[in-house]
């Protein structure tokens, strides 16, 4: 059943009078500072758009013709006076919004166009093509802009449309460098790889696969180029290159600086708004250029220090009250932990309500399907849970110590010496820029001398199974199973009393898995530390184990010795599970899939939470949500139909 | 027995370069021959050569010798319109259903897409699509037309993708590990669906997967290739039953929980 509302709040509040620190709760919802910029930077864009477009409406007069006398100071008639011509200053730079922003707006376009031209032909078609014409925008980024537009445009002559090309020309070299990349990425994804497969013409592919999934960073790029361009017009207006009848921003500090505006009071109202609403341009481009690119590449939104949350410890004296006292020889007791993700649409209960133990030595399998919630319970075992996400209740007693209690720098000096933790696919994320040697040397240095460390990484790594002239190896050098290896060795290397190990086997071959597999069996027979091996695929697993935890929607819904469970599973999922295995020597037989799929967590079904794929759902399983019974010497199911027997 | 695939001596080996995407591994002198409405499983580790086979049979690599026939036309030298052409009647399915489905298209747009590419009008495509996602047992179909990819789960992507290739009447599909990113309950639904799609449709299936037990799940014929060759090829219970060669023995062994011996150790200096 899903909680009702007032009671989250309620622990909400009591979290936060214990631990304000902690009490993230709703921090999601709030805006990003990308974001707020964004919204300022669409602001200042919108408000110089309609004075641009409204000139007419606001100048108070024609900017090109004498209004006044020469060089009056601002008065009720001129409000930032006149120049040399007796021109209204103010209706200039009304009128200069419109220049500005047309040339800015237009060159990024253009050198928009010209960039993704670019980057499609040399991102898509690979090759020489894309060597020459790469080295073209290598050559065109290493000019500096100045110098070259400047001589560009000395020599193109002067004009509105002039301008725009010559600005175009000289800043579409970066979008073309950074879509091209793009390209090379959206080339590589599979469904561009099918349409390819499929028989479609390289202009479909380009128009439907890869063109859609440019878009974002099109529109950043735009926008960063028409910050560039802006800047560009008023450097050349200011040095007389631009057309000087257009009244642009940059003319009009040209004309002050040729009137030596600077040398009398007029600077103030002759330099110094021009100067501003460019200065308010650029910052509009700049500000809803980087909301921008945070939206179009979300990795950019989550903070990557943000703290690890913990709330509502007080909770675990009143719903974990049933604390039994773990054995002497207990690593890690966890009882009764919740963690939740809040989401726009409610809080979803991710893992509910789980207790287990894990003895020194014991090798313990924690199995189920995905989104069963095993992920965020090793995260949570770990503190290492990342916002939306946050640890609601329970305990976690790492040798007789809660975790939940200890502060984020406790909890620093525990990860990696005493409980280590082999993530999901780390294999594929090791620093690409040092050796195998320097990365477990690294992390044997937490507890060690430098020197020592490296002495450490040599053993660690030759104990996993890398011979001698691998270890001064890369990490793109090794095969997968070579660098699971090394990710071994990195997590053993301070010795740590509980190893958690994400899905180590997922993404190996059969034999490999199998090597895997022994290795870390191996390495408990020599340290005596206990393991806590993750994995989707039971019967792998299964076999070596000594204990196994079976895990869905949330709970754990069945655990006990390997051997027991395996040979007599008590609950119908972990009989699914099993039998949806196809067997290698055994008869070759029709397999029965599980019918549906896990449950959304958001409102999970009430009663059992199997019941809507069991195939043995009574009426009482619609109603009664069964805890864990025994069924056995170690052995317990969450199921009615096992209590009843 | 008319072929729909044949494969005569294929070869094909890559220079290694900086910067070249996803690095495929080589091929040499690989020999079979796929059946209308046969399904063959193409079994070994990573790097052992098995998707660069499965992308030649496609036409998407050239190989560097020997021929690839398909349904009677030979692959090599075929104009570019006519490769594609061919390949219409083909199609691949990919192992990570995340990757292969355009997030920006309606279900009903990537089912159609095959169609939309052959040329039909989008009046032509409307029945079909239904059709094709009833047969993958996405029903009602109009409850998953206007939706989105990243609206579905895992196991129904993949039938998505099913659906994508049966929608064409391809004549061969190249499966490259279809089932290794899904959640093993979801696993059977999906070789079920192939092995209906064989049935009911006689389209041939070259099923690439590491895992042995996979493939004789689904498999008439195994072929186990290694360091780029094709070590053994036959009906999916002999080559488990009687396995002939010592590597395929060792993957057997693997499978049943043995642990690996001393022939690991010479293995790991290999890789």
């Amino acid at each position: 059943m899903k909680q009702p509302l007032e009671v989250t709040q309620a622990s909400y509040a009591q979290g936060e009078a214990v631990q304000p620190a902690h009490a993230s709760r709703w921090r999601w919802r709030r805006p990003t500072v990308g974001i707020l910029l964004g919204w300022l930077g669409a602001t200042i864009l919108l408000a110089l758009l309609l004075v641009a477009l409204g000139a007419p409406l606001i100048a108070p007069y024609d900017p090109q013709l004498p209004s006044g006398l020469p060089y009056a100071a601002p008065s009720a008639q001129h409000l930032l006076g006149t120049n040399d011509l007796g021109q209204d200053i103010f209706s200039e730079l009304v009128y200069g919004a419109r220049i500005s922003l047309t040339i800015g707006m237009l060159a990024a376009l253009f050198a928009l166009v010209i960039g993704l031209i670019v980057a499609l032909v040399a991102g898509y078609s690979g090759g020489t093509l894309d060597s020459v014409l790469m080295r073209v925008v290598d050559i065109t980024l290493a000019f500096p802009f100045l110098p070259l537009v400047i001589v560009l445009a000395a020599f193109l002559g002067r004009g509105l449309f002039t301008t725009v090309i010559v600005i175009a020309a000289v800043i579409w070299a970066r979008p073309a460098r950074v879509l091209r990349s793009q390209v090379l990425k959206v080339r590589a994804f599979q469904h561009v790889r099918a349409a390819e497969a499929m028989g479609a013409a390289t202009p479909y592919i380009l128009a439907r696969h890869v063109l859609p999934r440019l878009t974002p960073l099109c529109i950043a790029q735009f926008v960063r180029a028409a910050t560039i361009a802006v800047l560009l017009e008023a450097s050349l207006a200011f040095l007389g290159l631009n057309d000087p009848t257009l009244p642009s921003w940059g003319t009009m500090l040209f004309f002050a600086n040729t009137h030596n505006a600077f040398l009398t009071s007029a600077w103030r109202w002759w330099i110094l708004p021009p100067g501003l609403a460019l200065t308010a341009s650029v910052l509009g481009f700049a500000f809803l250029g980087y909301a921008i690119e945070e939206w179009a590449d979300p990795r950019l939104k989550s903070a990557p220090g943000s703290a690890p949350t913990v709330r509502a410890d007080s909770q675990s004296a009143t719903d974990g009250a049933r604390l039994e006292p773990a054995a002497a020889d207990t690593v890690l007791a966890v009882r009764k932990l919740r963690v939740e993700y809040d989401t726009p649409d409610g809080v979803v209960r991710a893992v509910d309500g789980v207790s287990f133990d894990i003895q020194q030595g014991r090798v313990v399998g924690l199995v189920g399907e995905s989104g069963c919630g095993k992920s965020t319970l090793t995260m949570a075992l770990l503190r290492l849970l990342r916002r939306p996400g946050y640890l609601a209740g329970g305990s976690l007693l790492l040798n007789g110590r809660d975790m939940c209690r200890l502060s984020a720098n406790e909890m620093i000096a525990l990860r990696g010496r005493r409980i280590s933790l082999i993530p999901q696919s780390a294999m594929n994320a090791l620093n690409p820029s040092l050796t195998v040697h320097q990365q477990v040397a690294e992390s044997a240095a937490l507890t060690r001398s430098r020197e020592q460390a490296r002495a450490r990484a040599h053993e660690l790594l030759a104990l996993v199974g890398i011979p001698d002239s691998r270890h001064a190896a890369y990490p793109h050098e090794l095969s997968g199973g070579m660098r699971q290896r090394v990710v071994i060795a990195m997590a053993i290397s301070n010795e740590p009393r509980l190893l958690i190990a994400d899905e180590p086997l997922t993404g190996l071959d059969v034999l490999t898995q199998e090597r895997i597999l022994h290795l870390l069996l191996d390495l408990r027979a020599r340290f005596g530390m206990a393991i806590l091996l993750v994995s989707h695929d039971l019967p792998l697993v299964g076999r070596v184990v000594d204990d196994l935890l079976v895990m869905y929607a949330g709970r754990i819904v069945e655990a006990g010795r390997a051997r027991e469970v395996l040979d007599a599973p008590r609950h119908p999922y972990t009989r699914a599970l099993l039998e949806a295995f196809p067997s290698l020597l055994g008869p070759r037989r029709r397999l029965e899939s599980i019918p549906g799929e896990p449950p959304d967590l958001l409102s999970p079904p009430a009663g059992c939470r199997f019941h809507p794929r069991c195939p043995r759902a009574t009426a009482e399983c619609l109603q009664i949500d069964p805890p864990l019974f025994d069924v056995g010497p170690g052995q317990q199911a969450a199921c009615l139909l096992e209590q009843a027997r | 027995m008319t072929a729909v695939l044949e494969l005569r001596d294929v070869s094909k080996s890559f220079a290694r370069r900086a910067g070249a995407q996803a690095a495929l591994a080589a091929v040499r002198d690989v020999s079979m021959q796929i059946a209308a409405a046969e399904i063959v499983g193409l079994v070994g580790e990573s790097g052992a050569g098995k998707s660069t086979l499965g992308r030649i049979a496609l036409g998407l690599e050239q190989p560097e010798a020997g021929h690839v026939v398909f349904d009677g036309v030979h692959l090599a030298g075929l104009p570019s319109r006519e490769l594609r052409r061919q390949r219409q009647r083909m199609h691949l399915i990919f192992q990570d259903p995340y990757d292969s489905l355009h997030p920006g298209m309606r279900i009903a747009e990537i089912v159609a897409e095959p169609l939309r590419i052959a040329g039909l009008p989008p009046a032509a495509r409307v029945a079909p699509v239904s059709e094709a996602l009833l047969e993958v047992d996405l029903t009602p179909p109009t409850r998953y037309l206007r939706r989105f990819p990243h609206e579905l789960s895992g196991g129904q992507r993949q039938r998505v993708a099913l659906a994508r290739a049966l929608i064409g009447q391809p004549r061969l599909v190249v499966a490259d590990e279809p089932t290794s990113m899904l959640d093993v309950s979801l696993r059977v639904g999906i070789l079920d669906l192939i092995a209906r799609m064989r049935t009911r449709h006689g389209v041939a299936f070259l099923f690439i997967t590491h895992d042995l037990a996979v493939a004789r799940y689904v498999s008439d014929r195994i072929g186990v290739m290694r360091a780029g060759q094709l070590i053994a090829l036959g009906p999916a219970e002999q080559i488990i039953a009687q396995p002939q060669h010592a590597y395929i023995r060792q993957l057997i062994a693997a499978s049943q929980g043995i642990p690996p011996e001393a022939a690991a150790l010479e293995h790991i200096k290999e890789d």
